[in-house]
């Protein structure tokens, strides 16, 4: 890993790679997933879903199975009266299960729940459902032709957490938002170009492949209730529940231990209000636990369809940019609207176009809804943006590298009137990919090199809160919504309260993810945690060191001198009080507590929107195999531009795994789905990398202090995964001669355009 | 009433003796059963490793054994790689190199690694790569996890 | 989770049969289990009871036969067969192959006589001991019967034995003088894409006799003898092998190849050609080692 650091240097432990929090618990197998909870007189559930992809339900037919022997209730939409079974928090349009017609294959339409699992499976078999099925459409240009199957008759509510401000347009039935962005004079643009690319872009529905299934366990108090699961935003869910069952938000706890991958297809609400309805009506705890190929069918990423066409100047600089993006959301909008939002912002990418008119649908399908996923509309648009940078390149002889050198924003331009400037030196990161990819040197034979960039109006919002605690001994605990997803929160965390109240590492302990317990965090996605609970955790911090301050000079000083604030404490004369003796003596004993709050909104440095700039540079070097269309990645090169690596080892596998995940759809992955039904629904058809497809690897943080988080810091996470398509791409075209317009670039795809090639002497 | 098998069984060197029904995979038995849910299960198809443990010192996919295979033999898992509260070096080279981050694979990872090393104590980066071709990871793009092995052997090899 | 059944364990092929004799209901034999408890869990098949014959000794084990050939226990490992010295001697593509075949747990636990009952479309060991003219040896309650690859696999998840037959063993032909086998196959996902098994022998300096097989290309591993009637008679020699291929590809093109994931029947099939001039002379540089 090469670093390259021009930032101020932070108190430690920000900066330094200590060892992960959670490191004993998970290679000892001590660490305890949802998966992996119990309870004592725990029941079990199993969902029937449809096999059709539209279809409404005539009759349900559960009377064998509700005798089944240790069968505990059987249940249906029609069972749940007292229950709001419609949520949403973008768009409400999602019951809980299924109300009188499914509008994809894998909707659940019963829930069974038994004293065992395998009991659960054997009564699913006994359930007799009526269909009737209804015409489908499986892709976004179908669901918008004139006669198309109306997939729901009704839009939903638009709710509160869209993420956006503007209302949700819709322009044909099928459509579930329509988002727009767009500035200067395009028609101007492209009347003025010297040159104008233009492309039809493709990119696949994707799965996540969070390793951990989807699984939660409900239980009902007198009037409460608590659910565990495997889930990024507990405070989203709680929400959801308690508008689900008419219940306020204090009386719905949601606790999330660690979660065995993420990457956005767990955020927001899942299958927590079903298994909580479950509970409800068996009056027992109950675990849902869904396997993999239920998890296909709950959350996919959206697919992309996106027609750009760019204007340049003889020079290459960009003139202007227009596109018209279509998203497959699948049956329900879940989060699509934002990605659709963001998909339009982010169409953009790092350059500074005059003019750009971009629009964005959303189409439901009747396929399996999708939701955030890792890039969130970046990955799909890079792919078309930074395809179109490299043509132009091409045509205009221009060094690939030189053509981007002249559009990047420099640091503090805005991207659009009204943006926060970007806070990254993209030139410089430029420079150091092509540095590590050895742009300049010798190139094998049958291989092409590429370097595409991203940016991303990332950070979600800055709505956070967090409390640390400062104990009658001077530890620290530090109560954090964020969730562990894998990302390394548990640690980085508790480095930044470490720096910043002046104690210890193994003094401060952390306590994540319990809506009961700890404070309210808007959501653990779009790269926000290090940047936006760092500023909480900062400001719960000197929320903390003012009380202490003034607690020593009322206790310890109360006829002067002024005390002085140091980093572990106040020094009074020559002596240096800690925070636990300052505490002990306020309290007039031993023991007593400060409790430092933070609170972090719209206000201040995190006023501006977004609240950082998710930069993504990626290199490549690929070979190209002609006989069968496989391609491989030699080399990789990954920049992370972070501001201030919090714990460069964790920026580091985080820029690595994001890539690797973008090689994965890049090269193989994409849901296939005939005749309405996913045909790869399963590991066996869906491949996501392995040990043997890792590339010769390059990585680099670079850290300049430009962010507005802790040190400088910024969010990462995302951005390595998001230029990966559009790199191989390119460095496909360098080595073969070959436009891959539509991801995945599978052998076939690849194999037929280099026989195109061949034939049209290309 | 279904039938039942009396299973006798090594766990992480201890005698076990438990009644199972014939159905019950090992993954099952040791999760469900024995509380050592250390072994994950992920793909429940034998493709993604999560599940890997130890049956006699080969690797095997516990969502797919039956328990009842396992009887007269010594199974492992990740609960019995460390020796008296201290971790192996395998696990603390994971620890060294982050080479886990959400841990859900880790398990599983770690048990066909220690197969590996058992096997071929000092081998190349290309063994290793090749070795864990069929163990899946989603967070960390392999190269950490790659690391951590190789330094674990290097650090056996010095102090054999 | 694998539905309820009864299990009973079986030490010699006789009790084996008794069980199945005086088993009630739906009963199947289990070995390695890596495909028939995948597929109860999914819930495409349901047993009362399966009778494990692991334990049986009769099973296991790979043994060179009088005629230099070899014997390989039905329920003999994929791990034990990649690593045999006897199958690295005899028929060397075996070895290589099965170290190729699914993943390291799978190879721990499955066994060869398991993957050919079971007849996956994409088996790799049958295409390529389809090529090799390799025999399975089956055992009923009454007797023993030898079958052929081709007579036994008769479609997918289908073969020629009967209930309470066993497979006990795999028969492979000696490498006699002039032999040359290869296996090549190309994996996309899980399982081959597509896949090619070649048998030959050279006699004088040319290609005297061929078998070809192609794999997960139709829906059952299949002898292509239009290719073979294109490589015979060719010179046993890199630099004249391009010619004789190029027609032997031909052949491919009558096959009735089934599009799936991993493409299109047009693309299956230039894979396979791809696949065949790296099997034919993988086998030839073979069969000169052994003239």
């Amino acid at each position: 890993m090469k670093r390259v650091t021009t930032r101020p240097q932070p108190p430690t432990p920000i900066g330094e790679s200590v060892p992960r929090r959670d490191g004993v618990a998970k290679v000892t197998g001590a660490g305890r997933y949802t998966v992996d909870l119990g309870m004592p007189g725990l029941a079990h559930a199993k969902v029937l879903r449809s096999p059709y992809p539209h279809a409404r339900i005539r009759a349900i037919d559960t009377a064998a199975a509700i005798v089944h022997p240790g069968v505990i209730a059987v249940v249906t939409a029609d069972d749940l009266p007292d229950v709001h079974l419609v949520y949403g928090h973008s768009v409400a349009d999602h019951p809980l299960i299924a109300t009188g017609k499914v509008r994809f294959a894998g909707e659940p339409i019963v829930g069974v729940v038994a004293d065992d699992a395998v009991t659960a499976e054997e009564a699913l078999r006994l359930i007799n459902v009526d269909y009737e099925p209804l015409p489908y459409s499986t892709s976004a240009e179908d669901s918008l032709g004139a006669d198309a199957p109306i997939i729901h008759e009704k839009p939903g509510e638009q709710r509160a957490h869209r993420g956006f401000e503007e209302d949700i347009e819709r322009t044909h039935p099928n459509v579930c938002s329509h988002s727009r962005q767009a500035w200067g004079d395009i028609d101007d643009a492209f009347a003025r170009a010297d040159l104008v690319v233009e492309g039809e872009y493709r990119y696949p529905r994707s799965y996540a492949y969070a390793m951990e299934p989807y699984n939660a366990i409900a239980r009902w108090g007198e009037g409460d209730l608590t659910v565990w699961t495997s889930g990024q935003h507990p405070y989203m869910v709680r929400e959801d529940l308690a508008h689900c069952f008419g219940l306020p938000l204090s009386a719905v706890r949601v606790v999330v231990p660690y979660v065995g991958g993420g990457y956005g297809s767990k955020s927001y609400t899942k299958i927590e209000p079903l298994t909580a309805a479950l509970a409800l009506r068996a009056g027992r705890p109950v675990r849902l636990a869904l396997s993999i190929e239920e998890s296909i069918l709950t959350t996919r990423g959206d697919a992309a369809t996106v027609r750009l066409r760019s204007a340049f100047d003889r020079d290459g600089h960009i003139l202007g940019r227009q596109a018209t993006i279509l998203l497959d959301t699948g049956g329900y909008a879940e989060n699509s609207p934002l990605v659709g939002r963001k998909a339009a912002n982010r169409l953009g990418g790092p350059y500074r176009i005059p003019a750009l008119e971009v629009t964005c649908s959303t189409v439901y399908t009747n396929t399996a809804p999708a939701s955030s996923f890792r890039g969130f509309g970046a990955p799909q648009v890079t792919l078309a943006g930074e395809s179109q940078i490299d043509e132009a390149a091409e045509r205009l002889g221009l060094d690939p590298l030189e053509i981007r050198r002249r559009n990047v924003l420099r640091p503090g331009e805005r991207p659009w009137p009204g943006v926060r400037g970007i806070d990254a030196d993209l030139l410089a990161d430029l420079d150091l990919a092509a540095s590590e990819l050895g742009w300049d040197t010798p190139l094998p034979a049958g291989r092409g090199r590429a370097i595409c960039l991203s940016a991303s109006d990332a950070g979600s919002e800055p709505m956070t809160t967090s409390v640390l605690r400062v104990h009658a001994d001077g530890s620290v605990t530090v109560t954090c919504g964020s969730t562990e997803i894998g990302q390394g929160s548990s640690t980085v965390l508790a480095q930044m309260a470490a720096g910043e109240i002046g104690v210890e590492l193994d003094r401060v302990h952390l306590l994540q993810s319990d809506t009961a317990a700890v404070t309210y965090d808007r959501s653990t996605g779009a790269s926000r945690t290090t940047t936006l609970m760092g500023l909480a955790i900062q400001a719960a911090a000197r929320d903390a060191r003012a009380q202490l301050v003034d607690w020593a000079q009322e206790s310890l000083a109360p006829d002067g001198p002024t005390v002085v604030e140091e980093h572990s404490g106040v020094r009074i004369g020559d002596a240096l009080h800690d925070w636990g003796a300052i505490v002990r003596a306020w309290f007039g004993g031993h023991a007593g507590e400060c409790i430092g709050r933070g609170y972090i909104r719209r206000h201040g440095t995190t006023e501006e929107m977004p609240p950082f700039w998710e930069i993504g540079c990626v290199g490549v070097e690929v070979s190209v195999e002609e006989s069968t269309g496989e391609i491989r990645v030699e080399k990789l090169v990954t920049v992370g531009d972070v501001g201030c690596a919090i714990n460069p080892q964790l920026v580091e596998g985080q820029d690595v795994g994001a890539a690797m995940m973008g090689l994965g759809m890049a090269t193989r992955e994409e849901l296939v789905y005939e005749d309405g039904n996913l045909m790869n629904g399963n590991l066996f058809d869906y491949r996501v990398p392995r040990t043997t497809d890792l590339p010769e690897l390059h990585t680099v943080i670079a850290e300049r202090g430009d962010g507005v988080g802790l040190y400088g810091a910024k969010g990462g996470g995302e951005g390595s995964l998001n230029p990966v398509a559009a790199a191989i791409a390119n460095a496909a075209w360098r080595a073969a001669r070959i436009r891959l317009h539509e991801a995945p670039f599978t052998p076939e795809r690849v194999w037929r355009a280099l026989r195109e090639r061949d034939a049209t002497g290309g | 009433m279904p039938d039942t098998i009396d299973l006798e069984f090594s766990v992480n060197a201890r005698a076990t003796s438990i009644r199972i029904e014939p159905r019950e995979t090992l993954a099952e038995v040791l999760r469900e059963r024995l509380a050592l849910t250390g072994t994950k299960v992920s793909c429940d198809a034998q493709v993604c490793g999560a599940c890997t443990v130890l049956v006699d010192g080969l690797t095997v996919s516990a969502c797919t054994f039956l328990a009842a295979d396992a009887d007269g033999r010594e199974v492992r898992t990740v609960e019995g790689l460390a020796a008296d509260g201290e971790l192996s070096l395998l696990q603390q080279a994971f620890i060294d190199h982050a080479g886990f981050q959400c841990g859900f694979c880790t398990p599983g990872m770690l048990m066909a690694a220690t197969a590996l090393l058992e096997e071929d104590p000092d081998p190349s980066r290309e063994a290793v790569i090749q070795g864990l071709e069929g163990n899946l990871c989603r967070c960390t793009g392999y190269a950490q996890i790659i690391d951590a092995v190789l330094a674990a052997a290097s650090l056996r090899e010095a102090t054999r | 989770m694998i539905p309820r059944f009864s299990l009973v364990r079986s030490r010699t092929l006789a009790e084996a049969h008794d069980a199945f004799a005086s088993g009630g209901g739906d009963t199947a034999w289990i070995a390695g289990g890596t495909e028939l408890l995948q597929v109860m869990k999914m819930g495409y098949a349901q047993f009362d009871t399966l009778i494990d014959l692991k334990q049986i000794p009769d099973l296991h084990g790979v043994e060179e036969r009088a005629d230099g050939g070899l014997r390989i226990g039905a329920g003999t490992t994929h791990r034990t067969i990649e690593r045999s010295p006897l199958v690295r001697r005899i028929v060397p593509a075996l070895a290589t192959l099965e170290l190729g075949l699914a993943n390291t747990r799978v190879r721990n636990t499955g066994t060869i006589g398991g993957n050919i009952a079971f007849a996956e479309p994409h088996s790799d060991p049958a295409t390529f001991l389809l090529a090799c003219g390799a025999t399975i040896e089956l055992a009923s309650p009454v007797g023993r019967r030898v079958l052929t690859i081709g007579d036994f696999v008769l479609g997918p998840l289908w073969t020629a034995r009967e209930a309470d037959e066993i497979v006990v063993a795999i028969h492979v032909p000696p490498a006699g003088p002039g032999t040359g086998r290869a296996y090549e196959k190309i994996k996309f996902f899980e399982r081959p894409a597509a896949s090619v098994g070649v048998a030959l022998t050279v006699r004088d300096g040319s290609i005297a006799e061929a078998t070809v097989t192609a794999g997960s290309l139709t829906d059952v591993p299949t002898v292509v003898p239009a290719a073979v009637a294109a490589l015979v008679g060719a010179d046993a020699d890199e630099r004249s092998l391009d010619e004789p291929l190029r027609r032997a590809t031909e052949a491919f093109g009558a096959l009735e190849v089934g599009a799936d994931h991993n493409g299109s029947a047009d693309y299956k099939r230039h894979l396979a050609t791809v696949l065949l001039g790296r099997a034919v002379r993988g086998a030839v540089s073979e069969a000169l080692t052994h003239a």
